[in-house]
């Protein structure tokens, strides 16, 4: 009979809900959209609305109009090249990332399909690079996957290796993500963050005391800006200029203990991008400041080797330069470091600027990047990123190179040459904190930092100038945006709704069995309520009528 | 080609009530205003339970199967009862014999019932991409539907239009009435009491409505006989 009426209206609110729960919705990741001096690069799309597959070769299928769905270990990117070299159409791409991609992959419960952990991360490196370095005219999606998206992806491989791939005669999966073209970005921003330690002042003036400069970007790139996270590229300089903050203020905060040098820290953005932020941080430096800083140490990537660069553009022969090294050499042999100078000349004409500490060079103040890459890397190479994770970090490798910095720092600002003096000793009141490392790297690795996707006032922006007022005083910050090689576009995130889809054969077998059962039931009820003839009489009217009008 | 799937569910759930039409005599003897008044009749009893379940009703969310509160729902479930009464007796209809009128009552109640129970579903619902079996087994139990209303149509006119009944079978007519009155308030626990899937509660509802029928048409007939 009828359901009473509330009950019913709730029973329709509780269908609502079953229609919605009955797609999957997922939230998926869009790869980076960028043009570079006019030349498009990167995933040109946003919409997907096709059925799903899961190989590039399945026999019966339009691959124009379906979604490529590909587990990360299962991508050969070579494969995936020719493909797009040779100018065919894709619906789109979707890449699963493992559950716990954070820690490399790998978990107690999923022993079974993960690679390696260093197999994992270079297959992610180069198809990172790959994405990153390529107009891609479809859509391209990260997702991570879980049960739902496990179950799927397995549904869509045994339809497809039984021949059945889906397509809108056949029904299987259907993947929709609405989304509407990418705009640009019109004023890509980024955040440049200072602090100061100001030096003991006897008789100059605080400012004219000498600088010595730490700088660290804090950004990265990557394939996709909702997951770049970058934790050794440049989690690590970040961390270790933070621990820097901490231990030298910690030192300055007793006069007795407070160094005639000032010490100002920069945490700068737009690093992949020319260093564009470190640019414009120092066009902003008054002219005393810029004369008053005896040199700048940028620190780049060090959280996983134990052989560091010391990259520097004037020669290894500059007094500065030497005592720098002889200083960081020596202390570096004592930690078990290598240590070597790298020199590589700037050119001004020259817009690239592979390494930070060029800036400084081209504003003539003396610098050099402390980094473990060993060549300067060129523009957007894979450094930092997606497959940069923070499995690919080593706690004790930052601790230790901090150590190293911050007692070489100390040696020339306490002027402690020839003394054996360890300022910083483990175990001291000036240690380098593990527990502060760990945490800054945690958390930096959790938190995607592609700068045009940040914003003025990300919340990360806000925690680095927050934790850098803690330990030193007059934390400025500066904002700017990107030059104009660079153009980048929105959407960086979207959710993917998976339906199942019946195919057109289905509804039409319905269609039949609908009418037929119509027909049945019509039969039936003028059988029994009219009788037999009646029936037969119903059919043989028009036939009379048809001869008639013959 | 989801509208396709919506017009083969909207098929299956509005297709019997006009197949009954046509192709029982009602078409013969232009019932379709008696039809229509009695659907009228519906509409003016589901507005007053609704306004007695949101003044009686706690508004308690819960899945569960509170028997109290079915009780009550079941309670003005009655109302029904009352509004084919008010159908049946009431309603002045040009002279159609008993068993049409009853047809015709039921017909019209059922299609209403329908149209305002799942219709909208139908229409938001079915034309979306996900597939589901809701729709087909909805239509599935409209259809269960129309044969329950019809039956208690026919017990309702032989409760009240019909005279003279043999004693012995009147307390069936009584039994069986208040069965299918109750059916709303039993396949309600299924649902939710029992936790049933959809497919088996629309199962039984075919089923019992087909063992419905035929209690019914055996009443019915029994009923003619003195006449």
């Amino acid at each position: 009979m009828h359901r009473i009426g509330l009950q019913t209206a709730r029973h329709r609110f509780h269908a609502y809900i079953e229609i919605c729960d009955g797609a999957a919705v997922v939230d998926v990741y869009r790869m980076i959209q960028y043009d570079f001096r006019g030349t498009p690069f990167g995933s040109r799309r946003a919409a997907v609305n096709h059925h799903a597959i899961s190989g590039l070769s399945m026999p019966g299928s339009d691959l124009s109009r379906t979604v490529l769905i590909l587990p990360i270990d299962k991508v050969h990117v070579i494969l995936l090249n020719e493909y797009l070299q040779s100018k065919k159409m894709l619906g789109g791409l979707l890449l699963i990332l493992p559950r716990n991609f954070d820690n490399g992959g790998k978990s107690s419960s999923e022993s079974d399909s993960e690679d390696a952990n260093g197999d994992g991360t270079a297959d992610v490196a180069a198809l990172e690079q790959w994405l990153m370095h390529n107009n891609i005219p479809y859509p391209v999606y990260f997702a991570f996957s879980d049960d739902r998206v496990n179950g799927f992806l397995k549904d869509v491989q045994v339809n497809d290796a039984a021949g059945r791939p889906a397509t809108a005669s056949t029904g299987g999966y259907k993947l929709v993500v609405s989304a509407s073209d990418a705009k640009k970005i019109a004023s890509a921003s980024f955040t440049n963050i200072q602090g100061w330690l100001w030096g003991l002042r006897g008789e100059v003036d605080v400012a004219g005391l000498p600088t010595i400069a730490v700088v660290a970007s804090y950004d990265t790139f990557g394939a996709a800006p909702a997951l770049a996270v970058g934790s050794d590229s440049n989690g690590s300089g970040v961390v270790a200029l933070l621990e820097l903050a901490r231990l030298f203020s910690r030192l300055y905060a007793n006069t007795k203990t407070r160094a005639p040098y000032n010490l100002l820290f920069g945490l700068t953005s737009a690093g992949p991008y020319n260093y564009n932020g470190t640019a414009s941080w120092l066009r902003g430096f008054d002219q005393r400041v810029r004369e008053n800083i005896d040199y700048a140490l940028c620190l780049n990537s060090i959280g996983n080797s134990d052989k560091i660069w010391l990259h520097v553009s004037k020669p290894p022969d500059n007094p500065v330069i030497k005592e720098i090294h002889e200083n960081i050499a020596a202390l570096a042999r004592d930690l078990g470091v290598t240590i070597e100078v790298r020199r590589k000349k700037i050119n001004i004409s020259n817009s690239r600027v592979a390494l930070e500490h060029e800036h400084f060079s081209r504003n003539r103040i003396t610098a050099a990047t402390i980094s473990e890459l060993e060549t300067t890397p060129d523009l957007l190479d894979p450094l930092g990123g997606i497959a940069d994770r923070r499995s690919n970090v080593n706690d004790t490798v930052v601790a230790r190179n901090i150590k190293l910095i911050a007692e070489t720092l100390a040696k020339h600002i306490y002027g402690l040459d020839g003394k054996n003096v360890e300022v910083f000793a483990d175990g001291s009141s000036f240690a380098v904190s593990p527990d502060y490392v760990k945490l800054w790297l945690d958390l930096l690795s959790r938190t995607p930092r592609v700068a045009p996707f940040l914003g003025k006032n990300g919340p990360i922006i806000v925690a680095l100038q927050k934790e850098l007022a803690v330990y030193t005083s007059d934390v400025g910050v500066q904002n700017d945006n990107l030059d104009g090689s660079f153009l980048f576009y929105d959407t960086i995130q979207a959710q993917l709704s998976i339906y199942q889809v019946a195919s057109v054969t289905f509804d039409l077998f319905i269609m039949i069995a609908v009418g037929f059962y119509l027909g049945i039931l019509f039969v039936i009820l003028v059988i029994t309520t009219k009788g037999f003839d009646d029936l037969v009489g119903a059919f043989k009217r028009p036939a009379s009528r048809k001869l008639k009008s013959n | 080609m989801t509208l396709f799937h919506f017009f083969n569910c909207a098929a299956l759930t509005f297709g019997p009530h006009a197949v009954y039409y046509k192709a029982t005599p009602l078409s013969e003897y232009d019932t379709a205003g008696s039809s229509i008044k009695a659907a009228i009749v519906y509409l003016g009893t589901t507005l007053i339970k609704l306004v007695c379940l949101a003044t009686f009703l706690q508004g308690t969310e819960t899945e569960g199967f509170d028997f109290s509160q079915e009780v009550l729902k079941a309670l003005i479930g009655f109302l029904d009862v009352a509004g084919l009464y008010f159908a049946l007796t009431q309603l002045t209809y040009r002279n159609i014999s008993q068993t049409h009128k009853f047809q015709a009552v039921g017909l019209g109640w059922a299609f209403a019932d329908s149209v305002v129970h799942r219709l909208a579903p139908l229409w938001f619902g079915a034309r979306d991409l996900e597939f589901t079996w809701d729709y087909l087994l909805k239509g599935l139990e409209s259809n269960a539907n129309l044969v329950f209303t019809v039956s208690l149509a026919a017990l309702g006119s032989l409760m009240w239009l019909r005279k003279n009944k043999p004693a012995a079978l009147v307390p069936f007519i009584y039994a069986s009435a208040g069965l299918v009155a109750t059916m709303p308030s039993i396949t309600s626990y299924l649902l939710r009491g029992l936790h049933w899937d959809l497919s088996k509660v629309v199962g039984f509802e075919l089923a019992a409505s087909l063992v419905v029928a035929f209690v019914t048409w055996r009443l019915y007939s029994a009923c003619q006989r003195p006449s």
